[in-house]
C-alpha cells in the first residue's frame, strides 16, 4: 500500500503545471473560470469526509457531474444517530426520497406553554402535507447507496488526519484507518461533512462555534399510549424543561423520543430531562427507556467555512437553524450545492479549482439563498425563547390560524410563504399585543416573588 | 436528611399559618402567603433528592416538603380557604413505575376546567379584570415553581387575549404614559427656558430651527427608550445582540489574507 500511495502521489506531481502566481492574479481580474488550469490524464479528485445526508448528497452531485469522488464513513450502515428525524416535504421532492422509508407522517403538533396552555398546530395542513419522520440510519444508508450507484466510492474507515498542503499545487492528503490498516489518499478537493465534531474543520483551523446539547431518551410505550402519538408530535417550552430551547416528544417508528436541549446550561441537562419526563408524565408513564443519547448541535456557522480547496457543509459548517434546531435538510442541500459548485467550477472534473471558486459558487449561493431564513429564525429564538413570559406569548400566538399556516408553509417548503398583507399586519399587532400582555403578567409574577 | 427535616416541618409550620390565614381577608387571599416566600433556586436539586428517596415514601408531604423547604406555606396557601389541608394529601397519590413524581396541583376555586370562571370575578355586576390578571399571574408563578404535568384530561385553555384590551391599557399603560409625559414636559419646559435664556429665541421661533427640532427628537426618544437606569446598558446589549448572529455568518467572508489567491467580487 505504500507503493500505491506513492503512485497516487506521483500522479499528482506530474500533470499539475507549476504556474501559481500569475494564474491566480489573473483570476482576480477576470470573472471567467477558464483561467483554472486543466487537469491532464485524470478527473478532478474529491474526498467527502462523512457520508451522512450532507456527505452523501455532495458525493452524489460530484459523481453525477463527472468528478472522481471518495466518501469516508466511520460508522456502519445501521448506526442510529441521536436525531429528531423529521424532514420537511420539500426534501422528499428535491432528494427523491421514496415513501417507504418514512416511518410516520406527523400531521399534528401540539405545543405546551410553561403554564400548560396547549395549542394544536396543524389545522391548516392540506391532506397531502405532513412532516415525515424517518430513522436516520435508514435515510443515511439510502442516500449513501444512491451516491455509490452514481459512481462515488465508499471507504469505510475513520479519517485520522487531513494534511493541508504547503504549496498551491500540492494535494491534500487524507490519512485514514480502514480494516485496521493505516492508509492515505491524496485528493484535490476536500468536502468536510463530518458533523459537529468535525476533524476537517480542525485541520483547516476553521474556528469554533457554540454548541447546544440535545439529549434524548427513547422510550417504548404501551400500545394505547403509543396510539396517542400516532401522528402527533409535542413541543414543550418553559424554564423547567429548557432555559433557551424546547423539549420534545417525537414519535418514531415504534417508540417515542423524549428529549430536551440547551446551550447555556449544559450541566443541568439531566435536570431538564427529568422535568420534561414530568411534564409529559401522564402520557409516557409506564414506558421503558430503551436508549439514552446526546449530541452537540451547532448554534451558528463556523468563522471559516471555506479555506483553500476545502469546504465545510452540513453540521460541520454549522448550518442548523435556531428556534427549531433543524439540520438534516440544510445539511443535504448544502452538500448538494457544494458538490454542484465544484462540478461547475471544474467544468465536469476537467479543471482544477481554487478557493475563489468555492466561495463564489458555493458560499455565496448558499448565503444568498438561506441567510434570511437563518436570520429570521434567530430573531424568533431571541424574542420568544428568552423568558417564560415570551414563551407564553409564543404559544398564544400559535393559536392563530394564519400563524400556523405561515409557519407550516415556510417549514415544509423552505420558501417564504406568501401571505396576505392585511393578515400580516394583524399578525404583527397580535404579536406585539401578546408579548406586551405576557410581559405584564411576567412582571407581576416577579413582583409576587418578593 | 432532607426527608427527616421534611417530615418535621409540616407539623411545625402549618399550625402557625392557618390562624393567620383568617386575618388576611381581602379578595386577593393568596397574596400574603406568596409574599412570604423567599427565593428558591435549589428547586431542581431538592426535587431530585425527593424523587430518589420518595420511592419508599409515597405521600405528598415528603415530596412537596423538600421543594417547599424555603416556602413551606405553599400547601396551605394553595388550599383555598374553602378546602382543608387534607385535600393536599388527597391528590398526591403516586402511581408510576419509574419515578414518583408527586406534585401538588394548582388548586383554586375560580379555576374551572382549565380556565378562569369569569362569573366568579364579578364586582358590581361587571367582571373585575384586574382580579383576573392577578389570579393568572399567581397561577403562572405557582406553575413556574411547581411545574405540572400536562394532561389530556384537563387541558388549559386560558389565553390572555380573553382579557379585553382596554383593561390592560387602563391598568398598565396609562400610569406609565402619565409618568413619561410628565418627564417629557419637564424636560421640554426647562430646555425651552434654557435655550431662550442663552439665545433669546422664544419658544415659537425655536420650533422653526432645525437644531432645536433635533434636540426635541432626541429628548422625546430618550424619554421613551430610557425609562430606568438599566435601560442604557440594555439598549447597548440589544444592539450588539441583534447584529451578533449576522456577524457570525459574515465571519467567513471577513477572513481574507493578502497572500490568499482568492478574492470575492
Amino acid at each position: 500500500m505504500a507503493s500505491a500511495t506513492q503512485a497516487t502521489l506521483s500522479l499528482f506531481a506530474a500533470p499539475l503545471p507549476a504556474k501559481p502566481r500569475s494564474l491566480t492574479i489573473r483570476c482576480l481580474k477576470s470573472t471567467t473560470r477558464t483561467t483554472n488550469p486543466p487537469i491532464v490524464g485524470r478527473k478532478l479528485r474529491a474526498a467527502v469526509i462523512g457520508a451522512g445526508p450532507a456527505g452523501s448528497s455532495a458525493a452524489e452531485a460530484l459523481a453525477a457531474g463527472g468528478v472522481e469522488c471518495f466518501m469516508f464513513e466511520r460508522s456502519g450502515p445501521s448506526t442510529a444517530k441521536p436525531c429528531g428525524g423529521a424532514i420537511p416535504l420539500c426534501m422528499l421532492d428535491e432528494f427523491d426520497i421514496p415513501s417507504h422509508l418514512i416511518d410516520r407522517q406527523v400531521t399534528r403538533m401540539r405545543i405546551f406553554s410553561p403554564s400548560n396552555l396547549a395549542v394544536d398546530f396543524g389545522k391548516t395542513l392540506l391532506p397531502h402535507e405532513f412532516i415525515a419522520m424517518l430513522r436516520r440510519e435508514v435515510l443515511d444508508s439510502y442516500l449513501r447507496t444512491r451516491a455509490q450507484s452514481r459512481g462515488a466510492n465508499l471507504i469505510s474507515g475513520l479519517v485520522t488526519d487531513l494534511e493541508v498542503p504547503t504549496s498551491v499545487d500540492a494535494p491534500y492528503v487524507i490519512s485514514y484507518t480502514a480494516d485496521n490498516k493505516r492508509e492515505s489518499l491524496a485528493v484535490d478537493v476536500v468536502i468536510g461533512a463530518d458533523g459537529a465534531n468535525s476533524r476537517v474543520s480542525k485541520s483547516i483551523k476553521a474556528g469554533d462555534y457554540a454548541c447546544a446539547i440535545a439529549f434524548q431518551e427513547r422510550i417504548k410505550l404501551p400500545d394505547d399510549k403509543m396510539d396517542y402519538y400516532q401522528d402527533l408530535a409535542e413541543m414543550y417550552v418553559g424554564n423547567d424543561v429548557s432555559p433557551d430551547f424546547y423539549a420534545w416528544v417525537f414519535p418514531k417508528c415504534d417508540h417515542v423520543a423524549v428529549g430536551t436541549g440547551t446551550v447555556c446550561s449544559k450541566q443541568d441537562i439531566k435536570v431538564f430531562q427529568r422535568a420534561i419526563r414530568a411534564r409529559a408524565h401522564s402520557k409516557i408513564s409506564g414506558g421503558k427507556v430503551i436508549k439514552v443519547e446526546a449530541h452537540p448541535i451547532p448554534e451558528h456557522p463556523r468563522p471559516t467555512r471555506v479555506r483553500g480547496r476545502v469546504a465545510l457543509v452540513g453540521d460541520a459548517a454549522g448550518y442548523v437553524t435556531k428556534c427549531s434546531g433543524e439540520g438534516i435538510y440544510f445539511a443535504a442541500k448544502s452538500g448538494r450545492l457544494c458538490g454542484e459548485a465544484i462540478v461547475k467550477a471544474s467544468e465536469g472534473g476537467e479543471r482544477m479549482i481554487n478557493e475563489g471558486d468555492l466561495k463564489r459558487e458555493y458560499l455565496k449561493e448558499w448565503d444568498g439563498k438561506y441567510i434570511t431564513t437563518f436570520r429570521f429564525l434567530d430573531l424568533l429564538q431571541k424574542v420568544f425563547y428568552g423568558s417564560d413570559a415570551a414563551r407564553e406569548a409564543l404559544v398564544e400566538l400559535c393559536g392563530d390560524e394564519y400563524v400556523q399556516r405561515m409557519t407550516f408553509e415556510s417549514y415544509l417548503y423552505k420558501k417564504l410563504a406568501d401571505g396576505n398583507r392585511w393578515e400580516d399586519a394583524k399578525m404583527v399587532l397580535n404579536t406585539v399585543g401578546s408579548l406586551v400582555r405576557c410581559n405584564i403578567l411576567g412582571k407581576k409574577m416577579q413582583g409576587l416573588k418578593l | 436528611m432532607s426527608i427527616s427535616m421534611a417530615l418535621l416541618s409540616p407539623t411545625t409550620h402549618l399550625p402557625t399559618l392557618s390562624p393567620s390565614s383568617s386575618h388576611f381577608k381581602p379578595l386577593l387571599t393568596h397574596k400574603p402567603f406568596l409574599s412570604l416566600r423567599p427565593k428558591n433556586h435549589p428547586l431542581f436539586t431538592i426535587r431530585a433528592s425527593a424523587e430518589n428517596g420518595a420511592g419508599a415514601l409515597g405521600s405528598v408531604a415528603t415530596a412537596v416538603e423538600p421543594k417547599a423547604e424555603p416556602e413551606v406555606p405553599v400547601p396551605a396557601a394553595e388550599a383555598v380557604p374553602v378546602k382543608s389541608e387534607s385535600s393536599a394529601g388527597a391528590n398526591g397519590s403516586p402511581g408510576t413505575a419509574e419515578e414518583v413524581s408527586v406534585v401538588n396541583l394548582f388548586e383554586d376555586g375560580r379555576w374551572v376546567n382549565g380556565t378562569w370562571d369569569l362569573k366568579q370575578f364579578e364586582k358590581n355586576g361587571k367582571t373585575d379584570w384586574d382580579a383576573v390578571i392577578d389570579a393568572e399571574a399567581r397561577r403562572r408563578k405557582w406553575l413556574q415553581d411547581n411545574p405540572e404535568s400536562s394532561s389530556n384530561g384537563n387541558p388549559v385553555s386560558f389565553d390572555t387575549s380573553i382579557v379585553p384590551w382596554w383593561a390592560w391599557i387602563k391598568r398598565y399603560h396609562l400610569p406609565e404614559a402619565e409618568i413619561l409625559n410628565g418627564r417629557a414636559a419637564m424636560i421640554g419646559f426647562f430646555m425651552a427656558y434654557f435655550v431662550d435664556s442663552l439665545t433669546g429665541v422664544g419658544l415659537v421661533d425655536q420650533m422653526g430651527n432645525f437644531f432645536c427640532k433635533t434636540l426635541l427628537f432626541i429628548a422625546v426618544g430618550g424619554v421613551l427608550l430610557i425609562r430606568k437606569n438599566e435601560d442604557v446598558e440594555n439598549l447597548k446589549k440589544l444592539l450588539e445582540e441583534t447584529t451578533f448572529y449576522d456577524k457570525q455568518w459574515q465571519a467567513t467572508w471577513q477572513e481574507e489574507t493578502p497572500a490568499s489567491s482568492s478574492k470575492k467580487k
